[in-house]
């Protein structure tokens, strides 16, 4: 048995994680059930370790059709949500969670209210109806914990001009300088799947990790998941770039009060000291418009959304012409109050 | 979306307005004589051309912009000619002994004076006069007196626009500096609006930082030398040939003024 389900103990109906109340819930006899006081089943079945080419619905027997990374789903055919165990369990466990806290219909409200906000989408772009599908994702992410020991040197000049006589001196102290910093970055999220653009993750940043919860699989009933497809080891060269530029803001800032800073050499060792496996709550708006399909994705916690938009060619043209103009009049009346004729 | 079209409409139309300069509205009044070329440095056309374009200019900013140009047969000094002149023929644009800028050119010692009378004493002060002459001397230099004309008739209306006090010269004035800088406002808010239409990233460095166990170990600032590089400060003052600045003629009129060679 690899298919998880979830039967309600009192009607029998399958149940699903409610967003709004944070519990496990049947629709059609109210129950509600604590997650973290139920036993996951995941830790009552064992699961065989070979790849399960055919999943099936224990509820009415059909195929589940599903992707290679899908983790959790709902039947196509009697809609009760599956999670299949065998791909979160042994080295594919999540430890981390944060589940669900926008629901569907709160979602596509705020996808509307997004599109209407959008100065530059085409008029027709705002109605928000062509919405092709919604899907609530939850997606795998690694949580890095790098620590890492940084070693700056270089070279930083202090300049003084002033006059005596006929003459401008400009006098510049040179300095040799040296910094020493430890630098530890917590939970640095880096998304493992394939499909995900990094650009559209990373830009859904931050997600509230004082919502992160341990992972069990009923947060799963009803939405989809997937499976990492890339290992932490593999996407360890992109959480080193992403802590990069952290890194190199934060060795300007120790350094200040001279003219210029020129580094010569900075040495950054950096050790991995924890890696979590975490998922996240997406919610991914499928769109249409002039038979382009469009993608855009919301942070499932905190209702943040991302995305390239259509950009109305009239509309940016209209906002530039508009603003050039009041930005020349503001020039022409600033020059006219200095004194400077108005034509 | 109507309305706002129509909106836009109304400042495009304006910025066009304030772009193309206001010279179509030519008044067809009758041209009085500005230039007393003795010297004959001008074609019986250029002197038409000047002449009109002079008495144009000039009665935009009430100030008659006039030009003496004279073989000095008596060797007279040319700031003493300049005033013996506005003192004898009392020109002026409100009335006699009024408004009037004057350049003279004494072609025997190749002398140029500029001298600004009444509202272009005030406007045209010593150190925009100036400004005026260093523009037109090499031109005077190299015998191109139409052009040079041309260049003190249209400079001496332009820094009459400005209040007295302000450069003239100072690019916020410029109205393709005005016009550029409008378009490169419009387009970097617009592009900042196409670029952050998709979302853009909020979190920094101290969102994953953590703060109690990260900071400065060590540092250290270790003083090498010191360079010193020294430049000697020009004179603002400008032009060597140029002295005296203004005056006041025989006849009591004071007058800002400019003198040099070409
Ligand atoms: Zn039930
Ligand atoms: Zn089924």
């Amino acid at each position: 048995m690899n298919v998880i389900e979830y039967k309600c103990p009192n009607c029998g109906s399958g149940m699903v994680f409610d967003s709004e109340t944070g519990t496990l819930s049947c629709h059609s006899c109210g129950r509600k059930d604590n997650i973290e006081q139920i036993p996951d089943p995941l830790g009552q079945q064992a699961f065989s370790a070979d790849e399960v080419q055919e999943y099936h619905c224990t509820s009415c027997g059909s195929v589940i059709i599903v992707e290679a990374e899908t983790t959790a789903t709902v039947c196509s055919f009697c809609e009760s949500a599956v999670v299949l165990g065998d791909r979160l369990s042994g080295s594919l466990a999540p430890g981390l969670v944060i589940p669900f806290s926008i629901s569907k219909e709160k979602a596509m409200k705020a996808f509307r209210k997004w599109c209407k906000n959008g100065l530059l989408t085409p008029s027709g772009f705002m109605t928000a109806d062509r919405i092709k599908g919604i899907t609530g994702m939850y997606i795998p992410f690694w949580l890095y914990e790098l620590h890492n020991k940084v070693e700056a040197y270089g070279h930083a000049t202090k300049v003084r001009a002033y006059t005596k006589g006929d003459y401008r001196y400009t006098e510049t102290q040179h300095f040799d300088i040296y910094r020493k910093l430890q630098l530890n970055y917590l939970r640095v999220p880096i998304d493992s799947s394939e499909k995900m653009n990094d650009k559209l993750m990373d830009k859904l940043e931050p997600f509230p990790y004082d919502l992160l919860k341990s992972f069990r699989t009923p947060y799963l009933a009803g939405y989809v998941a997937e499976k990492y497809s890339y290992t932490d080891t593999e996407m360890l060269p992109r959480a080193k770039d992403k802590i990069r530029e952290y890194i190199e803001s934060a060795i300007s800032s120790a350094v200040s009060g001279y003219s210029t800073v020129n580094f010569t050499n900075k040495e950054i060792d950096t050790r991995v000291k924890n890696v979590d496996y975490c998922l996240l709550p997406v919610w991914v708006v499928h769109y249409d418009y002039n038979r382009l399909e469009y993608t855009f994705a919301m942070n499932g916690q905190t209702g943040k959304v991302v995305g390239k938009p259509p950009i109305s060619k009239a509309k940016v043209a209209a906002w530039f012409a508009g603003i050039s103009s009041l930005s020349f009049l503001s020039l022409k009346i600033i020059s006219w109050m200095m004194g400077g004729g108005f034509l | 979306m109507r309305r706002q079209g129509a909106v836009l409409a109304v400042l495009f139309f304006f910025m066009v307005y304030l772009v193309v300069p206001g010279q179509i509205m030519a008044a067809a009044v009758e041209e009085k004589i500005l230039i007393y070329d003795e010297a004959k440095l001008l074609t019986p056309e250029e002197f038409d051309e000047l002449n009109t374009m002079a008495n144009e200019y000039g009665a935009k900013r009430e100030t008659d912009i006039i030009i003496i140009t004279s073989k000095n047969g008596e060797n007279v000094d040319v700031q003493d000619m300049t005033e013996a002149f506005y003192d004898e023929h009392a020109p002026g644009y409100d009335k006699s002994h009024g408004n009037a800028v004057i350049l003279t050119m004494d072609m025997r010692n190749r002398d140029v004076y500029l001298a600004g009378f009444y509202k272009a004493e005030q406007y045209l002060d010593n150190g925009r006069i100036d400004k005026i002459r260093g523009k037109i001397t090499s031109d005077l230099s190299s015998g191109d007196y139409k052009q040079a004309f041309e260049k003190y008739i249209k400079t001496s209306y332009k820094y009459m626009g400005f209040k007295p006090g302000v450069n003239p010269d100072n690019i916020l004035f410029n109205i393709w500096f005005q016009l550029g800088g409008a378009l490169a406002i419009g387009g970097i808010v617009v592009g900042m609006m196409v670029y952050r239409s998709g979302g853009r990233v909020t979190v920094n460095r101290q969102t994953y930082e953590d703060a109690s166990n990260s900071g400065i170990l060590d540092r250290q600032d270790q003083y090498i030398r010191t360079t010193v590089t020294k430049h000697k400060i020009e004179k603002s003052s400008g032009s060597s040939s140029s002295g005296g600045g203004g005056g006041v003629t025989g006849g009591g009129h004071s007058h800002s003024g400019s003198r040099g060679k070409f």
